[in-house]
């Protein structure tokens, strides 16, 4: 058997699995709220949070893009371990404080804090939508990266049996067959069956990494000899680049909004921490892993530029797949975990995605069945977008990562400011995000990715947070009315729409 | 407080992971297989990792704000 007509069949194998699940949530649902749909009914213990919470967080980024980045930064790419990693140390200002409130007032949104905590303002819809705006462009661009790995993925699994066009639209109406069926419940379930085969072929793959590189200090001193500058100790550009990135993703991806909804959805607060526990280990047994796999390739493949270094993994891939059956057949079962790995991210960027149109958007109600058919409808009109802009990709998936965190780190201080200073006002919080979102956008848009190697993300961000807190100090203090504990604002029951 | 050391812990560990204290030209040994620059950095988050668990596993996350009323809805609650 070949390795395209293994690759074929894993992919067949997978879809069934990925059907049945879908059948078996479908069967579970309790009701056809909102809070079912989108939340499965905030019932997700430690073991399938931890793997929902894992399968989302490791991409087809993760997993295409940082190789790629590894092949073409060389070693100072160990950063991509430290970033991923500070997700979870983030994670210490936003839980504690956040899964309470989600707890008590119900939370589905993240636009729901938002409206908690801004509603009663005269600037509190302003926060909300503008959250909402950054958030939902950045999901799009996110969704977008995924479906073009997904893409990557299949056409080189299947030897070009399934070429990228077909792999992108037939998997893409796949997530939205489960989605729609199963909601939440299928998304985490189906995500802790990727989680598990993602962490397995990963294991695989290092394991045949190291033996079939002779070695890690063979690989060292190969690239030494072919690159030095990949081996260099990073100058101090690099070195800000560095500190830059880990601020960028650790703040920003707090605020993944399929991140939020997985802190309203935890059965309960200890199951949440028990799950962030587990994840703080995951950087080393998969980031490290995906980094190495992008050093090794760097001897092993000629030159690869621009968007032909994103196909690193699958390159070396095909050529252990040439070394015999067994290695070919291992070699499937890594490309089944990194598309498991896509595929879950995926699912979970589009789930969050139509409840934050249906809802912080639209202004739907989130306690009505209406919301929930609303949201299956956005879900499939943003999917079709998504499919048909990923048909043609045009930047690295790095630069993709790097655009949604530099327009999603502009919500930290209405998140992580507000939730810990009662002082910050809608007002100054607004003009902050204006100012943020402009000059992450505007730098951009003129082809400036970083200043002195910090991203004009972080640059923005930090003009944004100066903003808020300065303007809020310069107001009259509200803190009376808050009462005496002092704590942010509550408007209950208070809706902008 | 055990906590809180255990994030400053974290935080001094990613400060250590950037090797800003070492010169750009610098003769680069290899350790564990790897530049040693990258050694350090890879300890520096097996530590932090280790540190951020403990943390995690100290950290009281409640299901309700300390001050919510005992007749007060707890889930599902939706406005």
């Amino acid at each position: 058997m070949s390795f395209g007509q293994l690759g074929v069949a894993a992919l067949l194998v997978y879809v069934a699995v990925v059907v049945a699940v879908t059948e078996l949530a479908r069967r579970a649902r309790v009701d056809r709220t909102p809070a079912d749909h989108f939340l499965a009914g905030r019932g997700l213990g430690t073991f399938v949070l931890f793997l929902t919470l894992y399968a989302t967080a490791y991409s087809g980024n993760s997993l295409l893009g940082y190789p790629g980045e590894a092949y073409r930064r060389g070693f100072s790419w160990i950063m991509s371990t430290g970033f991923m990693m500070s997700i979870v140390v983030v994670f210490h200002l936003l839980v504690p404080r956040l899964r309470p409130l989600a707890v008590r007032h119900g939370f589905l949104t993240p636009g729901d804090w938002l409206r908690h905590r801004f509603g009663g303002e005269a600037f509190g819809r302003a926060v909300l939508v503008s959250c909402a705006v950054l958030m939902t462009l950045a999901l799009v661009n996110f969704l977008l990266a995924q479906l073009t790995a997904m893409g990557h993925v299949t056409q080189h699994v299947t030897a070009g049996a399934v070429p990228f066009w077909l792999g992108v639209t037939g998997l893409a109406a796949l997530i939205l067959l489960y989605e729609t069926l199963g909601g939440m419940r299928a998304v985490a379930w189906t995500d802790a069956g990727q989680g598990i085969l993602m962490f397995l072929g990963l294991a695989a793959l290092l394991l045949w990494v190291l033996s079939d590189s002779g070695g890690l200090a063979a690989t060292t001193e190969a690239i030494r000899a072919m690159r030095p500058e990949a081996v260099a100790v990073p100058g101090l550009r690099e070195l800000a680049n560095w500190a830059s990135t880990i601020a960028l993703l650790g703040l920003a991806s707090v605020i993944y909004p399929q991140a939020i909804q997985r802190i309203y959805a935890a059965r309960d607060g200890g199951a949440l921490k028990r799950s962030l526990a587990l994840m703080s280990f995951m950087p080393l047994v998969t980031t490290t892993v995906v980094f190495l796999i992008g050093i090794a390739a760097i001897p092993r493949l000629a030159s690869l530029g621009g968007v032909e270094a994103d196909t690193v993994m699958p390159r070396l891939l095909e050529q252990w797949a040439a070394a015999g059956t067994g290695s070919a057949l291992l070699a499937v079962v890594v490309f089944v975990g990194a598309l498991a790995a896509i595929m879950s991210t995926a699912d979970s960027v589009l789930l969050s995605l139509s409840s934050i149109v249906a809802v912080d958007l639209l202004g739907r109600p989130p306690a009505e069945e209406a919301t929930t058919r609303l949201g299956k409808r956005v879900a499939a009109a943003l999917m079709v977008f998504a499919v048909l802009w990923a048909l043609w990709p045009r930047v690295t998936l790095w630069r993709l990562i790097e655009l949604k965190m530099e327009l999603l780190i502009q919500c930290v201080p209405a998140f992580l400011v507000a939730l810990h200073w009662s002082r910050l006002r809608a007002g100054p919080t607004f003009a902050g995000i204006c100012l943020g979102t402009a000059i992450a956008a505007g730098a951009a848009s003129m082809g400036v990715k970083r200043i002195e190697g910090v991203h004009v993300g972080v640059i923005g961000l930090l003009a944004n947070a100066g903003v808020a807190v300065l303007g809020s100090l310069g107001m009259p203090s509200q803190a009376a009315s808050f009462g005496s504990t002092g704590r942010v604002p509550r408007a209950h029951g208070l809706r902008l729409w | 407080m055990t906590r809180r050391l255990l994030l400053a812990g974290v935080v001094l560990l990613y400060v250590l992971s950037i090797p800003w204290y070492r010169d750009a030209d610098a003769a680069v040994g290899v350790l564990w297989g790897l530049p040693d620059w990258v050694a350090v950095a890879l300890g520096c988050y097996v530590g932090a990792a280790v540190l951020n668990a403990a943390a995690w596993l100290l950290t009281d996350v409640a299901d309700a704000p300390p001050d919510a009323s005992a007749s007060g809805p707890r889930k599902g609650d939706a406005q």
